[in-house]
């Protein structure tokens, strides 16, 4: 009787795996899969591709590869920022829907699906703020679409520095391989200023804590004018700044995160809201592309659009065309026609791939770059730099 | 007796080779989730409930995975050193927590699955909060095994190991005494006529310590990851919602619970917070109507006839 | 580390602490009395806290009609868990435990669902930053922790010198005779759990505007409840009290020194070292 249940059970499970497997892919649909936080503390990001893609795929409408005729479906896979579920995320977009091309948001997670992609080739539009670790010569289908940390301090920082009179810079960062990471490369750099700025201190924060007491007070003590937020999320930044306006600091912040936007931020912390600097925020648009998308974000969705959505829609586009000029969906064939190749309808402004020698691979895109202020508890333009790195 | 188990060894040895490999993906975390839960049925036998038993599962699967990438060693290694690793510790936390009772010792369980969580994610050396990448599939006669289908003959034969030594392990003379612990009057007066309690009891959960490690370790391997993420609390009490779903009235139980548990899990993925609140809302329903476990179902369908 | 940081981590590990009380409160009672490990507690906790965004924040109700009714509601919902989840599984322990594991986890599963994993924020309660001695703290912290001390001595008076403690107080030690001398055990089992919840969703009511609210703000939450009541034994107003203001000094001052991974593991550590050395706790009946 038992052995029966058992018996009966285990055929059961494997006939349910059987029968809820999808049919054969139909041929006309060129599926794009959205490999990035739908829910939880990241979902702005994810939410914002999976429009940005949207977007592209009406303006791309129907085109044409071999012969044959092709509409592109965006397909969503939440990952919450997990590693564990993205790597089950990306086994069943490749097992189990039949899918080739994908957007993969966060370097945090990329330590355990780089392995699986470099056996499937898997061409991953990766965005993500860490550099060498992902892009480079041994995942050639990888290319990160939006800047990197690198770029972002080497285009940026000794200009803005000097145009605030930034003199002590402490880093706060998650406590994660980005953060280690990224604080390396910024004090690295401030080395190079040599003496107009100085790197004082760096501490580190968990994702997701939500009191910052114990790390500012830490740094607090250094007396910093200036405190790097990395890409700590909005609602991170915003606690950051009220915690450490209540502690006495005056100074400012900078955020390198794709996604930050006032309103939380001067919801919960005031007048200390200002002088919250970001690296990735327009406060005026690049091109008349960029407004256009805005308003139909705004009357498609109901809601402004922000950061990913812009980067997500000049990706999908980009690619496209790469896969159309290449004649094949193949992604070794796709990715080195699109390495070589610019592209002139990004909304920030013309893309082109660079980083060859700091990374090892074409693999990291260079478009014009804002930085942007808060003043008022509003966003203010601050600067705006192409960024390029060799 | 032995048609029945000829059909289920068929079933479990060819079905795979018909399906697509996302039924293979399916049927090989049904395994992995199985041999679990029957671990933490073993343990709700004696009276115990454990809510930390994914602690003892990443202790086996970081074994696996720090022995494979930073030791560089063969996998076979780090997956028989897994169950010793988690045994051990079961062992040791065991000696020092079975004398407590029912919720005591489960938030003991709980506590250590919690630290051990936190000091995989705090030091870098053991990974990290991003936890360790790349591990290597183990090979066999020379063929390593990168495929769905092929992994998923070492998970059965690892599954089949883990039940069946806990199975077996209950028939004996140790397994029955173990019935006598469920509370502490029944355990005061089997040390009474002469039986180590403690010492059982130690030996017990370390069995089951040793079974969620060995398990951990092929768990690592098919996943080529482990991360503070995965063998979470959360994880424990999916653990024993399947063993409570399933029914505590045999072996069967746990297999049946964890079965229908994941395959339903797998697909509702896309969804997210969803499977969580199916899984709950299926437990309480269990619970406070069928509360002896899907094993039950059958003869509460005969006696309402 | 200097002396000022050390005095600001005391300051602020007392506050947290009281913080924790009250919450950890809720379980403790709920435990003594009713036998009930409440899993959901921490739900409960989040749950007070979003009643408050819902209510002040999204519909613009005036702060007090906010409060008040996140308060009646918890308590109306812990009366209603006592009587349809926990009152038919009295006496299967195992049962119980599990039950309660599952209202928390649909309580969390729908809040993730009907409230988005945005953040929300709720304006601060006030304002405004206290200095003294070198130490700064935020006055709606010292805000919620004078309402939470309050509340903590208010438990107590209610415990020890009303008729209704007195009858929770013979429950706890043995229902039987208590019954059999006519203390209707049902109605204070339903109370007791009604209070308990109460104090959990109070708790977050007051902390919503410290951080930020989201659905998963009841995990952390609930760990350390639990470590608190064990530490000062299920069952004791006064050892919750002590573990909690301990608690709170060590997390605070361990973060400080050594970060916040490793207090995490030193308060867990402590945890594990009382239960094997004192299982019940500092101030429990063995």
């Amino acid at each position: 009787m038992r052995r029966l249940l058992l018996t009966a059970g285990m055929v059961l499970t494997t006939s349910l795996g059987v029968l809820t497997a999808p049919p054969a892919l139909a041929q006309k649909i060129f599926k794009i899969g959205n490999l990035s936080p739908l829910s939880g503390p990241g979902a702005a990001f994810g939410i914002g591709i999976q429009h940005g893609a949207e977007m592209a795929a009406e303006d791309i409408g129907v085109f044409q590869v071999a012969g044959e005729r092709y509409k592109i479906e965006v397909l969503p896979y939440d990952t919450v920022y997990d590693p564990a579920k993205t790597v089950a995320a990306l086994n069943r977009a490749l097992y189990s829907d039949d899918i080739k091309y994908g957007f993969i948001l966060g370097a945090g997670v990329h330590g355990a699906i780089l392995p699986i992609i470099r056996q499937s080739r898997f061409f991953d539009m990766f965005l993500g703020a860490a550099g060498k670790s992902v892009t480079n010569a041994e995942n050639p289908t990888v290319f990160r679409f939006m800047a990197s940390s690198d770029q972002l301090y080497s285009t940026f920082t000794a200009a803005l520095y000097q145009k605030l009179g930034v003199k002590r810079v402490a880093f706060l960062g998650p406590n994660d391989d980005l953060g280690k990471s990224d604080v390396r490369t910024l004090r690295e750099l401030i080395g190079t200023l040599k003496g107009q700025a100085e790197f004082v201190g760096e501490d580190y924060f968990e994702r997701g804590a939500k009191d910052f007491g114990a790390p500012l007070l830490r740094l607090l003590a250094l007396k910093p004018d200036a405190i790097d937020t990395d890409a700590a999320p909005t609602g991170t930044v915003a606690l950051i700044a009220k915690q450490a306006r209540e502690l006495g600091y005056e100074g400012y912040f900078f955020s390198s995160t794709a996604v930050l936007e006032a309103k939380p931020i001067v919801d919960i912390a005031g007048k200390g809201a200002d002088k919250v600097i970001a690296y990735r925020v327009w406060s005026k648009p690049p091109t008349p592309l960029y407004e256009q998308l805005a308003e139909r974000h705004q009357k498609k969705y109901g809601e402004p659009a922000l950061g990913t959505v812009w980067e997500a829609y000049g990706a999908t586009r980009w690619v496209v065309e790469a896969i159309q000029k290449a004649g094949t969906f193949d992604t070794i064939k796709v990715a080195d026609t699109l390495a070589a190749s610019s592209f002139a309808g990004h909304p920030f402004g013309p893309a082109s791939w660079g980083a060859e020698k700091t990374y090892g691979a074409r693999r990291q895109i260079q478009t014009p770059l804002p930085a942007s202020i808060i003043r008022d508890g509003k966003w203010e333009p601050l600067d705006v730099r192409v960024g390029t790195m060799e | 007796m032995n048609a029945a188990r000829l059909v289920v060894a068929l079933v479990l040895a060819l079905l795979p080779l018909l399906t697509p490999t996302y039924a293979q993906h399916v049927a090989i975390v049904v395994l992995i989730n199985a041999a679990y839960t029957v671990g933490v049925y073993f343990m709700l036998r004696m009276g115990y409930l454990t809510l930390g038993h994914a602690g003892y599962i990443a202790l086996g699967a970081y074994t696996a995975a720090l022995v494979s990438t930073r030791l560089g060693w063969s996998p076979w290694i780090g997956i028989a050193l897994a169950p010793l690793v988690a045994g051990a510790a079961g062992w040791g936390l065991g000696s020092l927590t079975m004398r407590l009772r029912g919720i005591y010792f489960s938030l003991s369980v709980f506590a250590f699955g919690e630290i051990v969580n936190a000091t995989f994610r705090a030091v870098p050396a053991l990974g990290g909060p991003a936890g360790v990448a790349g591990l290597p599939r183990p090979a066999f006669a020379g063929i390593a095994l990168e495929s769905h289908l092929a992994y998923y003959y070492l998970v059965l034969a690892a599954a089949l190991a883990c039940g069946t030594f806990l199975y077996r392990l209950q028939g004996t003379r140790f397994g029955f005494a173990l019935l006598t612990l469920r509370t502490a009057d029944e355990e005061r007066l089997a040390q009474s006529i002469g039986i180590d309690t403690p010492r059982y009891k130690a030996w017990a959960f370390a069995a089951c310590c040793a079974a969620a490690g060995l398990m951990g370790a092929v768990h690592a391997h098919y996943l080529r990851f482990v991360g503070p993420s995965i063998f979470t609390f959360l994880y424990s009490t999916d653990l024993v919602v399947f063993a409570m779903v399933g029914g505590l009235g045999s072996f069967a139980g746990p297999l049946i619970g964890a079965a229908v548990l994941t395959a339903l899990g797998e697909q509702l993925f896309s969804v997210g917070y969803y499977k969580s609140l199916v899984y709950a809302v299926i437990l309480i329903a269990i619970i406070l109507a069928l509360p002896g476990g899907l094993l039950s179902l059958p003869q509460r369908l005969r006696r309402a006839r | 580390m200097t002396a000022a940081l050390l005095a600001q981590g005391l300051v602020i590990g007392l506050v947290n602490g009281i913080l924790y009380v009250l919450v950890a409160l809720g379980l403790t009672l709920i435990y003594g009395i009713v036998h009930i490990v409440n899993f959901a507690h921490g739900e409960v906790y989040m749950l007070g806290a979003m009643g408050i965004y819902v209510l002040h924040v999204a519909a613009g109700w005036p702060l007090p009609l906010a409060m008040a009714a996140v308060l009646a509601a918890s308590w109306a919902a812990g009366v209603a868990v006592e009587r349809a989840f926990f009152r038919p599984l009295r006496g299967q322990w195992l049962q119980l435990v599990v039950a309660s594991v599952g209202i928390s986890l649909i309580a969390q599963s729908l809040s993730w669902v009907i409230f988005g994993a945005q953040e929300k924020y709720v304006p601060s309660y006030l304002p405004g930053v206290v200095q003294a001695f070198g130490v700064r703290i935020q006055l709606e912290r010292l805000l919620a922790a004078g309402v939470a001390l309050a509340l903590v001595a208010g438990l107590y008076a209610l415990v020890h010198r009303t008729r209704l403690g007195m009858a929770m107080r013979a429950i706890e030690e043995d229902e039987e005779t208590a019954r059999m001398l006519g203390v209707d055990s049902d109605r204070v089992a339903s109370t007791t759990v009604g209070l308990g919840f109460l104090l959990a969703a109070l708790g977050g009511a007051l902390v919503a505007p410290i951080y930020s609210i989201n659905p998963g703000m009841g995990l952390e939450t609930i760990l350390m409840s639990f470590i608190i009541v064990i530490i000062g034994g299920l069952g004791s107003i006064t050892g919750t009290v002590l573990a909690g203001l301990l608690i709170g000094i060590l997390q605070s001052i361990g973060a400080l020194a050594f970060g916040a991974e490793a207090a995490t593991i030193l308060v867990f550590g402590a945890m594990i070292v009382v239960l094997i050395l004192r299982p019940q706790g500092l101030m429990g009946r063995a």
